[in-house]
């Protein structure tokens, strides 16, 4: 920048600053990659360097009875919560962002809240309650428990959208004699598509990867796949779980890069509005 | 821009109305019925649940406020209440630490340096808690990756204990905290003007002094929000504290325990209801320094 102020002295500062800040991103990112080789190792426990390849991890985790059932699992848990989170969480923020609501403020803060609070706090509430009406170890229970905590999510990526244009559109449909529903699904949902798909991904990853409120309210029939890894690891550590966890890694990256699709569409959609929307 | 938009709505509202005699729908009339579902599911899952908790703490058979006389009294709930606090404190500092010089450099990037940072630091803050503390557990091990290079490069001679110590812990959890800390982080140094650092430059100070006169009051606000974020998180930490162990439980092992081992539930909800009650008052903070993240965005 200014080329008087820099001597070699700050110059070598800087170096040790990008080498600092590697150092940490290696840090941040290792313990994500080193269980790639180990899922491919030959021995029966874990050991690193592994003394050997195989696939063999590979192929008892595909012949596991257990993991298909609890992939099954948090499949049939993560889809229906995420779709009752986004749909609440579309007319929270409808009713937050665009709305005339009283304490505007408490209410965003309130919908954020079961997301910052820690979830042992909520399972340990839930379990009695949800024992009472007979619905713990069923799907509708850890359903509705995941959507409360997923919510918060939707609400946020929605209300990112909803923030990012004038709602000058919905007024020219409603002034135009469209009601309600209409202006809905012909303006504000093409809007804000790519923020609800994103906040759907977000809250199905989040359930999918969900522990503590599985484990207190999910029975062995509706094991989910945090609580079979759980186990797994509190009971025997063979690679098997590395192989596990890599396929599950897999899938975790295949949501995230669809999703960030999804918002670069709707980053370049708004970009194309600007000029129109500013 | 919002506020004239409601004016013009308003206004072309009462013409209509003048015209033909009916109001046309407006979102403001519709959305108490909006939130009307909403809001049930939180009272009924959330809200509900929470002053349970808190009723649950009283009813313990040796007494009306005997959990909380125990929790105050007795070393053994006392002590992971006093340990939580510490290890949030630091792991916080740690994180902040480690965060700070990625985020600005993130921060500076551009094109495809932005979009490799952007990867690295999201792609660990969408892995599995459970997968990276099992990943830790792979590599503080006995035998495991730390040690076998500590030892191959012949900085030790025997392998150090690191799993089940509470360096080992801190070191992991510090790790899972970092996206936390290096969001909030990057969205207030994103907002900084490059211009106020080289005016500063111009007028004579050095990079040290341009930093901590000019640059770190400016980027405060995202500290702020990244500390509390990262503090409030540790504070209801489970996973990695009850899978690679330290000499003490942490506050959400310990209800777990008390729940789960103890069946103790009015304990376990009086240990919850301070956690609630803490974390409450932390994500108020929260919220009043993200306000001001949001204002000074707007200002400028």
């Amino acid at each position: 920048m200014n080329r008087t102020a820099v001597t070699p002295f700050w110059r070598m500062a800087s170096v040790g600053l990008v080498a600092f800040s590697c150092l940490v991103l290696v840090y941040l990112v290792l313990p994500t990659l080193v269980v790639i080789p180990l899922s491919f190792s030959s021995d029966t426990f874990l050991r690193f360097p592994p003394s050997g390849f195989s696939t063999r991890w590979y192929e008892s985790f595909a012949a596991s009875q257990d993991y298909q059932l609890a992939i099954i699992n948090s499949v049939k848990i993560g889809v229906p919560s995420a779709m009752v989170a986004t749909v609440f969480g579309v007319m929270a923020s409808l009713a937050v962002v665009r709305g005339a609501v009283p304490f505007r403020r408490t209410l965003a803060a309130l919908i954020i809240a079961p997301l910052i609070l820690p979830q042992i706090v909520l399972a340990i509430g839930l379990f009695p309650l949800m024992a009472k009406a007979g619905i713990v170890g069923t799907y509708p229970g850890i359903v509705l428990a995941h959507a409360v905590v997923t919510m918060p999510l939707v609400f946020i990526t929605v209300s990112a959208a909803l923030r990012n244009y004038a709602p000058t559109y919905e007024l020219a449909a409603m002034t135009l004699g469209a009601g309600p529903w209409k202006t809905f699904f012909y303006v504000t949902f093409p809007m804000i598509r790519p923020g609800v798909i994103v906040g759907f991904i977000f809250a199905f990853a989040f359930s999918f990867d969900e522990l503590i409120l599985a484990m207190f309210l999910t029975s062995p029939t509706t094991r989910t796949v945090p609580r079979l890894l759980w186990e797994q690891l509190n009971f025997q550590m063979t690679p098997v779980i590395a192989a596990a966890t890599v396929v599950l890694l897999g899938a975790t990256l295949a949501l995230l890069a669809l999703a960030a699709i999804a918002g670069t569409h709707a980053r370049r959609r708004a970009a194309s509005n600007g000029g129109t929307a500013a | 821009m919002v506020g004239e938009a409601r004016e013009a709505h308003a206004s072309l509202e009462r013409h209509a109305e003048t015209q033909t005699g009916v109001k046309p729908w407006s979102p403001s009339r519709g959305s108490l019925f909006l939130l009307a579902a909403p809001l049930l599911l939180l009272a009924l899952f959330f809200l509900f649940p929470l002053i349970w908790v808190f009723a649950q703490s009283f009813s313990s058979p040796r007494g009306l406020a005997d959990t909380y006389v125990r929790i105050a009294t007795d070393p053994a709930l006392r002590y992971p209440l006093f340990y939580t606090f510490q290890t949030a404190a630091i792991v916080t500092f740690c994180a902040l630490v480690l965060s700070y010089p990625v985020a600005f450099l993130i921060s500076r990037a551009q094109g495809r340096w932005l979009a490799i940072g952007m990867v690295l630091v999201l792609v660990p803050f969408w892995t599995s808690a459970v997968i990276r503390s099992y990943a830790w557990l792979v590599l503080l091990q006995r035998r495991g990756v730390v040690n076998e290079a500590l030892l191959a490069l012949g900085f030790i001679d025997r392998p150090l204990r690191l799993a089940n110590t509470d360096i080992g812990t801190h070191i992991a959890m510090a790790q899972i905290m970092l996206p936390f800390m290096i969001l909030p982080l990057l969205s207030a140094m994103r907002g900084i003007d490059p211009s106020v650092m080289r005016a500063a430059a111009i007028l004579g100070a050095n990079p040290f002094r341009q930093f901590v006169s000019v640059y770190l009051p400016l980027s405060m606000p995202g500290v702020g929000a990244g500390c509390v974020l990262v503090f409030i998180s540790t504070l209801g930490f489970y996973i990695t504290p009850a899978l690679l162990g330290s000499s003490s439980p942490m506050i959400a092992v310990a209800i777990e325990q008390q729940v789960s081992r103890l069946l103790d539930w009015p304990q376990a909800s009086a240990l919850a209801s301070v956690l609630l009650v803490l974390t409450c008052l932390l994500f108020m903070l929260y919220e009043r320094l993200n306000r001001r993240l949001a204002g000074a965005g707007e200002a400028r």
